[in-house]
């Protein structure tokens, strides 16, 4: 395996000696071929993205009724629906790692004219916020009703942050994502608890405290551990929430 | 040579070799932003780039820790080390890319500062699973970074070559860090079995390569035996061949003896610029020439030739029935000491 005894090798010299040449000549073709191999071994071996989307660079704007609890978000009527599939709801964001910039004790309960970009996935729906003013129209009452209690659940997954998970970050989940996550609850973005269904689905449940307050603050240390807490689970209209007290988070 | 700085001293096997590591970087790097979209279509762009370059980076490191064990194993590799520093200051941007893609997408545009946010957004030392892998990242960054940044000859030969070694010895101390932030990062979010797979054969491979060198080398190193006068016998006379060297491991340092013109002379086998193993050289034009870059000295007084000013230790040869001994005490570095003639070779004395 020795090289030939009489070649002597000197970096400066114009050429390599031959043996020495046909040598490396195929330790460079390996070379190559590993890293035309590996191009292909290693995005294919990741886990695949999520089909998910963030349109920051399209604002459009939204008419609703804005409403700050349990998170903002914006309740827009469903043209033609009516009862169940009555409205939709936005969960509002800012622009970056950060809750909405919005006045909310003067425009909650209000109806508004909102500017924002539309961040969804697997039906759900977030708005990036740029603005929103005040609109004079009559409010459906119905806009502003308190959900459904689906009853209390002990459930195990991942706390998220709502924006990310839902769109503006692939993986937007899990440790390599830590760290964004720490820095848009912080910063405001509701917290949510993705869970997997017994189909192996994602669900989504926004997480506030039992009397509907934000748990920015004391979730943060249990972002994208593996977890378990126990809460009520209420439905609002294509919102999950889960009511829990950050409290009673157990990593497991 | 170190008689004056350039930025490079380029030259066509340099050019060459930068032309094959871009080459080899840029199949991987296109290849990889062209093929992963075709594998999932969902792909997100600012991901894919910082995978790309990431991943880059972890796999351009081995073959950088592979080249020097490879060349202790068979030195037909020794030109992928000629110009290795070059493709630790190319490693070392790729990894700086990733760090500042990542930086900015996961870390910016929030309520801390981005580098602030890197290392409190999550202080969980205390546990394995859940120990912030940024902060190794960041550490091997660091290393890879002063390594780059102290790579010339200006700082070789200001740092001099035992310090300027161990503080590039560093690329070992960066590889545990890079390969803890891969384990507790990419593959606790990316799960499949053939990513942790390629991580601990990567692992095995660069150990693996090391143990087989240094098994070599402590082979090489084994201490001669000294005479009662304190010298120690190297080989027969025969056994050196014309213009190569004989190394004996004497006094706690390696000394060789090289043959050439007809006379012996031994000179410390560490050559000046990188400790490289100047007993594995040649004698070309008259002078020992290191096979890593061909560094040279005067095989008779170890001084590189005008108007370079490297210098290293000489030592005494004597023949004692028709076998070279050499005593181990050095002469200090540049001090000529009359070459001993090989009996009955042309440029010797008569048998």
């Amino acid at each position: 395996m020795s090289a030939e005894p009489e070649e002597f090798y000197v970096g400066y010299e114009p050429r390599m000696p031959a043996a020495t040449r046909r040598f490396v000549g195929r330790v460079v073709l390996g070379l190559l071929a590993a890293a035309a191999v590996l191009a292909w071994a290693v995005p294919a071996l990741h886990r695949p993205y999520a089909l998910a989307r963030s349109d920051f660079r399209d604002v459009r704007e939204f008419e609703g009724v804005l409403v700050a609890e349990p998170v903002p978000h914006l309740v827009v009527a469903r043209p033609g629906e009516t009862g169940a599939r009555a409205f939709s709801r936005y969960v509002l964001v800012g622009r970056g790692k950060s809750g909405p910039k919005l006045d909310l004790e003067a425009l909650a309960g209000k109806p508004v004219r909102l500017k924002g970009s539309l961040i969804y996935r697997d039906g759900q729906t977030l708005l990036a916020v740029k603005g929103a003013e005040p609109m004079e129209q009559p409010i459906d009452a119905a806009a502003l009703a308190g959900g459904e209690s689906l009853g209390r659940f002990t459930l195990r997954g991942e706390i998220v942050d709502s924006k990310c998970f839902l769109g503006t970050m692939r993986p937007g989940h899990s440790k390599v994502h830590r760290g964004c996550a720490v820095r848009c609850i912080a910063g405001g973005v509701p917290p949510a608890l993705l869970v997997r269904d017994v189909e192996g689905r994602d669900l989504v449940l926004l997480l506030v405290a039992p009397d509907g307050s934000a748990v920015n603050e004391r979730v943060l240390d249990y972002v994208a551990d593996p977890v378990e807490i126990e809460g009520e689970v209420v439905r609002l209209d294509d919102l999950l929430v889960l009511k829990a007290d950050p409290a009673a988070l157990r990593r497991i | 040579m170190s008689v004056s700085y350039k930025a490079v001293q380029w030259n066509r096997q340099k050019l060459v070799y930068d032309a094959v590591l871009l080459a080899a970087l840029g199949t991987y790097l296109v290849g990889f932003h062209q093929l992963a979209p075709r594998l999932d279509p969902n792909v997100e762009p600012m991901n894919l780039r910082m995978r790309a370059f990431g991943s880059a980076a972890f796999l351009l490191l081995h073959v950088v820790l592979s080249i020097g064990p490879l060349c202790r194993i068979d030195r037909r590799f020794l030109p992928l080390l000629y110009n290795r520093r070059h493709m630790g200051v190319v490693l070392c941007g790729l990894a700086l890319y990733h760090a500042d893609l990542a930086l900015t997408w996961y870390h910016a545009y929030g309520n801390l500062e981005p580098v602030v946010s890197l290392f409190v957004s999550n202080p969980a030392v205390g546990s394995v699973a859940r120990f912030p892998f940024e902060w190794l990242g960041a550490g091997a960054l660091a290393i890879l970074v002063l390594m780059a940044a102290t790579s010339h000859d200006f700082w070789l030969a200001n740092l001099t070559a035992p310090t300027w070694k161990a503080l590039h010895m560093g690329v070992y101390a960066a590889y545990a860090l890079l390969v803890g932030h891969v384990a507790l990062g990419a593959l606790q979010t990316n799960t499949h079995p053939g990513l942790t797979a390629g991580v601990v054969l990567g692992a095995l491979w660069i150990l693996g390569v090391h143990l087989v060198a240094a098994h070599r080398e402590r082979a090489a190193d084994t201490p001669a035996t000294a005479g009662a006068d304190g010298w120690v016998e190297v080989c027969a006379v025969g056994e050196i061949p014309e213009d190569r060297a004989r190394v004996v491991f004497a006094g706690g340092e390696r000394i060789a003896v090289f043959r050439y013109d007809g006379r012996l002379s031994a000179l410390s086998a560490v050559c000046q610029h990188q400790n490289g193993p100047l007993g594995e050289g040649r004698i070309v034009d008259g002078l020992v020439t290191c096979p890593w870059h061909g560094f040279q000295y005067r095989p008779d007084c170890g001084a590189a030739p005008e108007p370079f000013t490297e210098k290293l230790p000489t030592f005494d040869l004597a023949l004692r029935q028709g076998r070279v001994w050499v005593n181990p005490r050095p002469h200090p570095p540049g001090t000529p000491v009359e070459p001993l003639p090989v009996p009955g070779a042309p440029g010797g004395e008569a048998a």
